[in-house]
């Protein structure tokens, strides 16, 4: 692979100057035309001065900034509903033990069911017209085979 | 403490594990904005927001799919962002093109009288696109991955890597062309 000038200058320019950022598919080809062409080389020289450059561009001290951020006032920590019902269901501070309060959440509705259909009927009756009692029905859910009885 | 651990105790309620995160990232954000925003005191404003912000989405944070350092610059990013806009100090993206960035190019350090040179460089750092600038910090200074860096700035990989390209080339050109020596200026950084 033989790159040209512009190609290493896009690698340079995207990667840095330095040989290890480079894509490992092209970093020989970039040594090779480093090795061969004087241009490339004093392109790479201009990019690690510039990085030099770059490096020795002074930030000030922020004085007193962490105490000032540290001790702003804070609001106060408030959780929606469904966040805190989440949290209450998959603790994220103690992941996977107490896996019984999703198992107990997933049994409330069986629960509830259980509950209220042992409360209310639903119009549901035993002595509606059709059955004389719940014995019929049971033998008419049965799939016996009536023939045997009857004959 | 990990990170982890100290934002579960931040979500918590837990005012200690906040300082300790101040403590831990407001070097690296405070650094950011600074050279973002080039002053002290707007460089002070956007830490204490983002902080602040840490405070309160606390529980939006996702650890699996950004560190907490990347989901702060990406905070911080924004808030820079916001503040740039408001201020008009800001050349977009999509107002920038090549042939409106020649005139920069050609504006001589010369014609700027004494300055010194590493306000020279600073400047010329700051007339570059927030794009272009943003993406340079974030993987020079910041040392981001250029895909942390492309995630913290909500653009694709390949379009950081170009910003980062045409931010080195303006600079190393203006600093050729106008014929700055790069061993003087160091010398005056140090």
């Amino acid at each position: 692979m033989k790159l040209t000038m512009t190609d290493f200058t896009e690698i340079v320019d995207r990667y840095g100057a330095a040989s290890e950022s480079w894509p490992a598919s092209v970093r020989a080809a970039c040594q090779q035309l480093l090795s061969e062409d004087a241009l490339a080389r004093e392109l790479l020289q201009q990019q690690r001065r510039l990085d030099m450059l770059l490096d020795a561009v002074p930030v000030p001290e922020f004085p007193g900034l962490e105490s000032r951020i540290q001790n702003q006032p804070l609001p106060p920590c408030s959780r929606s509903l469904v966040d805190t019902v989440l949290e209450w269901l998959f603790p994220s501070n103690a992941p996977g033990k107490q896996f019984w309060r999703p198992a107990m959440a997933a049994c409330l509705p069986l629960v509830v069911g259980i509950v209220v259909g042992n409360f209310f009927s639903f119009g549901i009756s035993n002595e509606s017209p059709g059955f004389d009692y719940w014995d019929d029905e049971l033998y008419m859910l049965s799939l016996n085979d009536y023939t045997e009885n009857l004959f | 403490m990990t990170d982890e651990e100290m934002m579960r105790a931040v979500c918590n309620g837990d005012q200690s594990a906040y300082k300790a995160i101040v403590t831990k990232h407001l070097k690296p954000i405070s650094h950011y904005a600074y050279r973002m925003l080039g002053s002290s005191r707007e460089t002070e404003d956007i830490a204490q927001e983002t902080f602040l912000r840490l405070w309160i989405n606390a529980t939006k944070w996702q650890p699996e799919k950004s560190s907490l350092t990347t989901w702060l610059h990406r905070i911080t990013h924004n808030l820079c962002i916001d503040h740039l806009r408001k201020h008009s100090h800001v050349q977009t993206q999509e107002s920038f093109s090549e042939e409106e960035a020649e005139p920069n190019r050609q504006q001589s350090f010369a014609q700027e009288g004494d300055r010194g040179a590493a306000e020279k460089l600073q400047r010329a750092f700051r007339e570059l696109p927030e794009n272009q600038r943003s993406a340079l910090m974030l993987c020079h200074y910041q040392g981001f991955s250029n895909k942390e860096a492309a995630a913290i700035m909500a653009i694709s990989v390949t379009a950081l890597e170009s910003a980062i390209a045409r931010a080195k080339r303006a600079l190393r050109e203006r600093l050729v062309l106008d014929g700055i020596d790069a061993t003087t200026l160091l010398e005056e950084l140090h």
